[in-house]
């Protein structure tokens, strides 16, 4: 192979200028960190709710729909990052600032378990990784310094002023979900998340170009864990309390589930379109009680037989757009 | 002493229940080697392949790269010591771009990043003649651009020794003649190659050697012609048309 024979390519990262993909980005970022400033705590309780799911479905999306590790075992660590900042904060440690560390115990708590559920394929993976949630529910039942089944209460918080408390639980849930979006589509931008876009695709093909699919999965295994571990350690910090019951429950992994598959999983921008989507129904449904849950359920399964590809499959493709380009565009060059 | 051929394969066999797929084979490749491997369906060529590339493991026997045992490797670590496979079903990347299916085989096959794997993806693209679908979704492309980037992508891990998997079949004959004057470009500058084919025609542009496989058990093995005119391929092939495309 000769040098000189070799075509000379430009690359770039999206088709088109994303420079103002960025400005928005931005514009949007200061306006939701201003809104404690502007409007009462109903509603940056409603925001807190609302990045709390956005974190849950953009780390799912990344271990669903990019690794296949269909897991509804996520509260596992959810509860590991609540019981941290609860255990953090008895110690003494301001409970905001043992957020990041309730997300890193979840992160390290799943490396162990990771080496057993990722031998497990399909429903089998799926299956484990729910006992192992359902497990962490029991041994938390039969601590009693953790509260056992009646629960526990937050401390280190209940001298603040509630205002100012808020605004902070506002502001900490926002960073969370920022970075975790931020983070996702960093790693997918890397030769990582090349290699995470071709396991999606095709995981045979993958581990044929060389591809390390074990290893892959492990790092989302991790990274999703610490997702997990984030939204529980804001679940905490924003009920002042916690249940082994509702924290280590299965419903959160099936509001994983549905924010990935409405808003199009395998996509950065589908579970923010999903979050999106869930949050208007819950919110337009809150006094119909039962029906709220039918309302769902029916919506999952229709979007599931008619727009496998989610909202965003819809409005990405009709438009051609990306908000968050992680692709590959070759120019030939002059 | 004498350098240890490029692939070995000592008595490997693999069945599935009371199919026997490999019987005991064993053969020896060296580099720059071209290799055409012809059997009825069903024979094993494609779980051989496998058996090469570590999609399956074998129930006994060796698999030997450079005289070293990859037996126990996984498929990635074989890929990057130099085996690409390309399969018969293409397993492309379908909603990548062409460009982006080539350059995860560039990362991690070949070991490159940034521009040089830009260079080596393009340049493979180039000469795969694919350069003009570089920005397509590979889920758009038609049958023979599909299986140019099975072809592409096995390339673009950088192999010394490329499994080809039917890349010609359903090919129209221009479209096969391209394909072969591909893959003699490929083998001539260094990588061997083994080309499994129904399209024996395509064959004889580039191997100098042809296997005949049936029931797990390699009936023949030697010079093209001399394969083909052998009884018991004849015996294997018996009503079809093998002996007569075979030009000359
Ligand atoms: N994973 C598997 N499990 C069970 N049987 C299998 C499996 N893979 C292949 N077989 C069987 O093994 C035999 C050999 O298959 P193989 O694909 O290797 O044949 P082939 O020579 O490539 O055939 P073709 O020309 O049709 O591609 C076939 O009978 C096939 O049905
Ligand atoms: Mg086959």
């Amino acid at each position: 192979m000769s040098e000189s024979t070799a075509p000379s390519v430009r690359v770039s990262r999206s088709r088109r200028s994303s420079i103002w993909m960025l400005v928005a980005g931005v514009v949007l970022l200061a306006a939701l960190a201003s809104l404690p400033y502007v409007v009462y705590a109903n509603v940056t309780d409603l925001f807190v709710n609302f990045f709390i799911l956005l974190t849950l479905g953009v780390t799912w999306n990344l271990l669903a729909g990019y690794a296949g590790l269909v897991s509804v075992g996520q509260q596992a660590y959810i509860g590991v990052g609540a019981y941290a900042v609860l255990v953090l904060a008895g110690d003494g440690m301001s409970p905001f600032l043992a957020i990041p560390l309730g997300a890193l115990t979840a992160a390290i708590v799943s490396i162990p378990v990771s080496f057993i559920v990722l031998h497990l394929r399909g429903a089998y993976f799926a299956i484990a990784t729910w006992v192992v949630a359902e497990s962490f529910r029991l041994a938390v039942l039969r601590a009693p310094s953790l509260g056992g089944g009646t629960g526990a209460t937050l401390y280190g918080l209940a001298g603040v002023d509630p205002a100012v408390r808020e605004a902070f639980t506002y502001w900490a849930a926002l960073a969370v979900a920022a970075a975790t979006l931020i983070g996702c589509y960093v790693l997918l931008r890397t030769r990582f998340g090349l290699d995470l876009t071709a396991i999606r695709d095709n995981e045979v093909g993958a581990r044929s170009v060389g591809v390390r699919i074990m290893q892959a999965k492990r790092i989302v295994y991790v990274v999703a864990a610490a997702g997990a571990g984030a939204a529980g350690a804001l679940l905490i910090v924003s009920q002042l309390n916690v249940q082994a019951a509702s924290i280590f429950s299965v419903q959160w992994s099936a509001y994983m589930i549905f924010v990935a598959l409405i808003g199009g999983i395998g996509t950065v921008e589908g579970p923010i379109l999903g979050t999106l989507a869930f949050f208007l129904l819950q919110q337009s449904l809150a006094e119909r009680g039962a029906w709220y849950l039918i309302v769902v359920g029916a919506v999952a399964v229709l979007m599931a037989m008619f727009v496998p590809r989610g909202l965003w499959g819809l409005v990405g493709d009709r438009f051609r757009l990306r908000l968050f380009p992680t692709g590959y565009w070759v120019r030939p060059a002059r | 002493m004498t350098e240890a051929p490029l692939l070995e394969l000592d008595g490997v066999s693999k069945r599935f229940g009371s199919i026997v797929v490999a019987d005991s084979l064993s053969l020896s490749l060296g580099r720059a080697d071209a290799v055409g491997i012809v059997g009825p369906n069903g024979a094993g060529k494609t779980s051989l392949f496998s058996l090469i590339s570590g999609d399956l493991r074998p129930n006994a026997g060796d698999v030997r790269l450079d005289g070293r045992s990859i037996t126990r490797l996984d498929p990635a670590s074989r890929c990057r010591l130099g085996i690409a496979r390309t399969y018969q079903v293409p397993r492309s990347f379908e909603h990548m771009t062409v460009f982006e299916n080539v350059l995860v085989a560039v990362h991690r096959g070949a070991g490159l990043r940034g521009r040089e794997a830009f260079g080596l993806a393009a340049q493979v693209l180039d000469e795969t003649g694919l350069a003009d679908t570089a920005n397509e979704r590979a889920g758009r492309l038609g049958l023979q651009q599909r299986k140019r980037l099975e072809l592409a992508r096995a390339l673009g891990a950088r192999p010394r020794l490329v499994l080809l998997d039917e890349v010609a079949a359903g090919l129209t004959d221009p479209e096969v003649e391209g394909l072969v004057q591909i893959v003699a470009g490929v083998r001539a500058r260094g990588v061997a190659v083994v080309w499994v084919e129904h399209v024996v025609r395509a064959l004889f542009g580039v191997v100098e050697r042809l296997i005949c496989l049936a029931a797990g058990k390699m009936i023949g093995d030697g010079e093209p012609r001399a394969v083909l005119a052998s009884d018991a391929v004849r015996d294997v092939f018996l009503g079809t048309d093998y002996g007569e495309v075979a030009p000359g």
